[in-house]
C-alpha cells in the first residue's frame, strides 16, 4: 500500500509573488512521481475559485485537494494582513474573515483540523510557520509523524528582527516536528543557531526547478539590448530582504562607467516608495524601471532580455528565481546569504553589503562577453540534476526513515 | 657493478605563484604604481608552507645526503619562487644552497614564470627558459642540462625545442595512452620530428648562442603510480597499502624493472600536502638507509642519461658528435640536423631502434586526464590565455622593465588553473589549491589586470607618439 501524506501547503500563485507556491507545487509533483499519496490543504480565499486554478491531479484518490476558506497569504506580516485585511471588509463584506492575523490563523487550524480528521495518513507535513499548528495538531489527532518544512524563518524576512510572537510560532513548529526540512544549508545553521534546534533532526533538501529539459536552452537575446542598451535585472518582492536597497546602491556605481546601462526592478512591496524616492536621490530615474509586479511569462522576457539577474537578498533561505534566471539562459550574481548558491556553482557571489564589489561583477560581465557566455551555457547543467522528481525522492526516504523509528 | 636493480631518480618540483589582490574595475587606468599581486596574501602562504615544507624537508635533505654520500635527488625550481625568496625568505634560499654544495643534488630548467608559454609564444618560450637557465647557475652554480616544462607539459615539438636549446634530458609524465603498456622505467626518445619553420632556429639560438644540440634528447618519464603512491596516497587511511614503510615501498620498488624508476612529485607533498604527523618525514629518512641495504642507488636526471649510454653503448653515436663537432660551420652542420634528410631511405642508427615516445599531442601531469584541460579548458581560461599572449608584442614594444615582469607574472599557469572548472561536480583538488572563492573570481581579477595592462600601454603608445 503506498503511503499519503496529508500536506498543509499553498496554492501556486499565478502571479510570481515568490517561491513559496512554487517550491509546494514542485515538491507534490515529485511525491506524486515517486508514488506517495497527497491529501493537500490549501488555503483560499473563494473555494470556488480555486477549483479552477492550475492542478495537476492524476487521479482523485492520488491527490486529494482540500481548500479551507481563508484569507491567509504566505508573506504576510501582523500588520501587513491588518492592513489587507481592512481593504477587502470594506467592500465584501459577506465575507468572515479574522479580525487579526491569530484569530485568521486560528480560523485556518480549526477549520483544516476539521475537514481533515477522517484522512488516512501516514505522516503529516506542513510549509511555514502559518500551517505549523495545523500540522501539530493534525500529528496529534492522527498519531502520525510530523514534517516540518521550512522555507523561510521570520529572521529572513526581518533581517534578524523579529516578531517575537511569529518567531515563537516558527521555534514551537520546530520543537513539536519529528523531522524538519530546510531548503539549504545555510537555513540549518539559522535553525541551530538562533532557534537552538538540534541539527540531527534537520534534514537538508535543496529546492527543485520546475522546467523540464524541452523547455531548456530556448532562451535569446531580444532585440531590447540593441534599442535600448543593456539591461540588469532584479527580480523580488521589494521587502528589506530581498536587498532592493542593495541593488540600487550597486545600480549607482555602475551606472558610474556604463550610464548605457538599464536597471529594471521587478516586483512588489511596501518599500516601492522610499526606494523610488531612493532612485531619484542617486539621480537615476532615467536609468531604473519599476515594473511591478510581473506575470509569469513577463519574468521570463525580462530574464531573456537581462545581461545579469542580480540577486542581492540579504538573508535567502534558497532563491528559487535564481535557477528560473538560469533557466532562462541568465547570468547570476548572488549574495553569499543564499542557500541557492550551495548547489549553483557557475555564478559570481558576493556579500550583500559588498556593493562596490556587486557592482564590479556585474561591470565584468558586461565587459566581458566570455564570461556571460560561458555562465549562460554552464550553469543550466544544474537543472537537469537538480529536479523536483529528484528532490521529492530524498523527502519519500527521509519519510521512509521516519516511519521505520515510529 | 653488475646491479640489475633499477636506479631511484627523486625530482621535486618547488613553485610558488604570485596570486592576485581584488583588483577593482574603479582602478583600472587609475592606479599607476601599484601593481595587480596580494602581497600579504603571497608572504603569508609563503612562510606558512616554508615552516612546514621547505625548511623542515631542506635539512632533512642535507641531512640525509651528508649520512649517505651516495644519495642523489634533483629539484627544479621556478623562477618566480626564486623572486619570493628574495622577497619573503632568504632563509629558504639559503637552505636550497646548502644543499647544492652537497653536489649530490641537480637543479633543472623550467620555464622561469612557471608559464605556458612553450604552447603560445616561442620567442618568449625561449626567453623564460634562458633566464631561468642562468638565474640557477647563478644562484647554485650549475648551469641546468635538463628540461622539465611546466607541469610536465610535453609534446614532440617542446622535446626538440629542448634539443636545440642543448638539453639533454626532458622530463615527462609516463601516460598510459602513449605508453600503451610499456614500461615508463627505460629513457625513451621522441620521434624524429621536423619543426615547421626553419626560423625557430633563429629563434631559440638568439636565447641560446652556445647551444651545440645532440642528435637526440632523452625523455625520463615519471612512474606516477610510485610517486603518488608517496605525493597523494601516502596519509589515505582508505588505502590498502596504508601505512606506507620504507620497507614495503622498497619491495613496490623492487617489483619493478628497467634502468630507472622516476619518483616526480611536488616538493609541497612533504609537509604540506602531507603534513608531518603523517609520518612523511620519517618515512622519507628510511628510504635511503633501506635502499643502501638492498643495493639500490639513486641518481640524478644527468646521471641516468649517462649510466643508460654506458649501458647500451654509444660508440655510433659519439662518432658521429665528434664529426658533427669538428665541422667547420658550426650552422650548417645544425642545418644538416634540421633539414628534412633527401634520402629517407637511411637505414635505422642506433637511436631509432631505442624506444619512441610519441607525443602528437600535449601530455601533463595533471589530473587523470593527463592532458591541458586544468588549464584551458573551459571558455574562460581560454579567453585568458588569448588575453595574454596577445599583449606580448606591445608590453615588449614599451621596453618597460616593471611592465613586462609583471605581464610575465599573470603568464603563471596557476592563473588559469584557478578558473578550472571542469570537476566541479565532485568537489576537487583545484578548489583546494585555489587562494579564490571561485573560478569566476579568478577570471574577474585576471580580465582587470589585463585591461589595466592593456591602458598602460596605451599610455605608453601616447607618450611616444607624441
Amino acid at each position: 500500500m503506498s503511503l499519503r501524506s496529508l500536506m498543509f501547503g499553498w496554492e501556486y500563485p499565478p502571479i510570481h509573488l515568490g517561491g513559496l507556491g512554487v517550491a509546494c507545487q514542485g515538491l507534490v509533483r515529485g511525491l506524486l512521481r515517486n508514488g506517495i499519496d497527497i491529501s493537500l490543504v490549501l488555503p483560499h480565499p473563494n473555494p470556488q475559485a480555486a477549483q479552477e486554478l492550475d492542478i495537476i491531479a492524476p487521479t482523485p484518490e492520488e491527490l486529494e485537494r482540500i481548500i479551507v476558506t481563508s484569507n491567509l497569504k504566505p508573506y504576510d506580516s501582523v500588520e501587513e494582513y491588518a492592513h489587507r485585511i481592512r481593504a477587502i471588509e470594506s467592500h465584501e463584506e459577506n465575507q468572515i474573515y479574522g479580525e487579526d492575523l491569530a484569530q485568521e490563523i486560528e480560523n485556518y487550524t480549526a477549520m483544516s483540523i476539521d475537514l481533515t480528521k477522517n484522512v488516512e495518513a501516514d505522516v503529516i507535513h506542513c510549509h511555514d510557520w502559518m500551517t505549523y499548528e495545523a500540522g501539530i495538531r493534525a500529528s496529534a489527532h492522527h498519531k502520525k509523524p510530523l514534517v516540518a518544512h521550512i522555507h523561510a524563518t521570520e529572521l529572513d524576512r526581518t533581517h534578524f528582527h523579529p516578531n517575537p510572537w511569529i518567531y515563537e510560532k516558527e521555534k514551537r513548529g520546530f520543537l513539536h516536528a519529528d523531522n524538519i526540512i530546510a531548503v539549504s544549508n545555510y537555513t540549518k545553521e539559522i535553525l541551530t543557531g538562533h532557534y537552538g534546534i538540534n541539527p540531527n533532526k534537520i534534514t537538508v533538501v535543496h529546492n527543485g526547478n520546475n522546467k523540464t529539459t524541452a523547455e531548456l536552452g530556448g532562451a535569446l537575446r531580444t532585440e531590447y539590448r540593441q534599442k535600448r542598451g543593456p539591461m540588469i535585472l532584479f527580480l523580488g518582492r521589494l521587502t528589506v530582504q530581498k536587498g532592493p536597497n542593495q541593488f540600487l546602491d550597486m545600480a549607482a556605481q555602475v551606472h558610474k562607467y556604463r550610464p548605457d546601462v538599464h536597471f529594471v526592478m521587478a516586483g512588489d512591496g511596501h518599500m516601492l516608495g522610499e526606494l523610488i524616492h531612493k532612485t531619484h536621490a542617486l539621480g537615476l530615474q532615467d536609468n531604473v524601471i519599476f515594473a511591478g509586479k510581473v506575470s509569469n511569462t513577463e519574468a521570463q522576457k525580462l530574464f531573456a532580455q537581462a545581461e545579469c539577474f542580480v540577486m542581492p537578498s540579504l538573508s535567502e533561505p534558497f532563491g528559487l528565481v535564481a535557477l528560473e534566471a538560469v533557466a532562462e539562459g541568465t547570468p547570476v550574481v548572488l549574495s553569499n546569504q543564499s542557500g541557492v548558491g550551495e548547489v549553483m556553482n557557475h555564478a559570481l557571489k558576493v556579500d550583500f553589503w559588498d556593493t562596490a564589489k556587486m557592482a564590479d561583477c556585474v561591470l565584468t560581465i558586461l565587459r566581458e562577453n566570455v564570461l556571460g557566455s560561458q555562465l549562460r551555457s554552464e550553469a543550466s547543467h544544474i537543472l537537469k540534476t537538480l529536479t523536483w522528481e529528484n528532490q521529492a525522492k530524498q523527502v519519500r526516504s527521509l519519510y521512509h526513515k521516519i516511519l521505520d523509528r515510529c | 657493478m653488475n646491479n640489475k636493480n633499477p636506479n631511484i631518480c627523486f625530482y621535486f618540483q618547488v613553485h610558488q605563484p604570485y596570486r592576485l589582490r581584488d583588483i577593482r574595475y574603479t582602478e583600472i587606468g587609475h592606479r599607476r604604481h601599484e601593481d595587480y599581486f596580494d602581497h600579504q596574501k603571497n608572504h603569508d602562504i609563503f612562510r606558512k608552507v616554508a615552516e612546514k615544507c621547505y625548511l623542515p624537508a631542506n635539512a632533512l635533505m642535507l641531512k640525509m645526503l651528508k649520512n649517505h654520500p651516495e644519495f642523489r635527488i634533483s629539484y627544479s625550481i621556478s623562477g618566480v619562487f626564486l623572486d619570493q625568496c628574495e622577497e619573503y625568505g632568504k632563509d629558504v634560499l639559503d637552505s636550497f644552497r646548502a644543499l647544492a654544495d652537497t653536489g649530490q643534488v641537480e637543479f633543472m630548467a623550467e620555464t622561469y614564470y612557471h608559464s605556458l608559454s612553450a604552447l603560445h609564444s616561442l620567442p618568449e618560450f625561449c626567453e623564460q627558459v634562458s633566464m631561468q637557465a642562468n638565474k640557477i647557475n647563478e644562484l647554485f652554480g650549475q648551469y641546468p642540462r635538463i628540461f622539465r616544462n611546466t607541469e610536465l607539459i610535453f609534446t614532440n615539438e617542446i622535446a626538440h625545442i629542448a634539443r636545440l636549446m642543448g638539453f639533454r634530458g626532458i622530463l615527462a609524465e609516463g601516460a598510459d595512452h602513449i605508453l600503451q603498456g610499456r614500461s615508463p622505467n627505460d629513457p625513451y626518445i621522441p620521434p624524429n620530428f621536423y619543426l615547421p619553420d626553419e626560423n625557430y632556429w633563429n629563434v631559440i639560438n638568439k636565447q641560446f648562442p652556445d647551444s651545440v644540440p645532440d642528435k637526440n634528447i632523452y625523455v625520463l618519464l615519471k612512474n606516477y603510480r610510485l610517486s603518488d603512491d608517496v605525493a597523494f596516497r601516502f596519509s589515505d587511511k582508505s588505502w590498502i597499502g596504508f601505512p606506507l614503510t620504507a620497507e614495503t615501498f622498497t619491495d613496490w620498488l623492487l617489483e619493478n624493472h628497467g634502468h630507472n624508476i622516476n619518483l616526480f612529485m611536488d616538493y609541497e607533498t612533504f609537509g604540506e600536502h602531507q603534513w608531518a604527523d603523517t609520518g612523511i618525514f620519517s618515512f622519507l629518512e628510511q628510504l635511503p638507509i633501506v635502499w643502501e641495504k638492498r643495493g639500490i642507488k639513486t641518481l640524478t636526471p644527468s646521471e641516468i642519461i649517462d649510466e643508460w649510454e654506458n649501458r647500451i653503448g654509444t660508440n655510433t653515436r659519439e662518432q658521429e658528435d665528434k664529426a658533427t663537432k669538428e665541422a667547420t660551420s658550426m650552422i650548417s652542420a645544425l642545418s644538416s640536423l634540421w633539414k628534412r634528410p633527401k634520402d629517407t631511405n637511411t637505414p635505422l642508427g642506433k637511436f631509432e631502434v631505442e624506444k619512441e615516445f610519441n607525443a602528437h599531442t600535449p601530455v601533463s601531469w595533471a589530473d587523470t586526464e593527463r592532458d591541458l584541460s586544468a588549464w584551458s579548458g573551459n571558455e574562460i581560461q581560454k579567453a585568458a590565455l588569448n588575453a595574454i599572449y596577445e599583449l606580448e608584442h606591445a608590453v615588449k614594444a614599451s621596453n618597460d622593465p616593471e611592465l613586462i615582469k609583471t605581464w610575465r607574472r599573470l603568464q603563471t599557469s596557476d592563473h588559469f588553473y584557478y578558473m578550472c572548472t571542469k570537476y566541479w561536480s565532485d568537489g576537487d583538488v583545484h578548489k583546494y589549491f585555489s587562494p579564490y572563492d571561485s573560478p569566476y573570481e579568478a577570471y574577474r581579477r585576471f580580465s582587470h589586470a589585463i585591461h589595466d595592462i592593456k591602458l598602460r600601454l596605451n599610455t605608453h603608445s601616447s607618450v611616444s607618439n607624441s
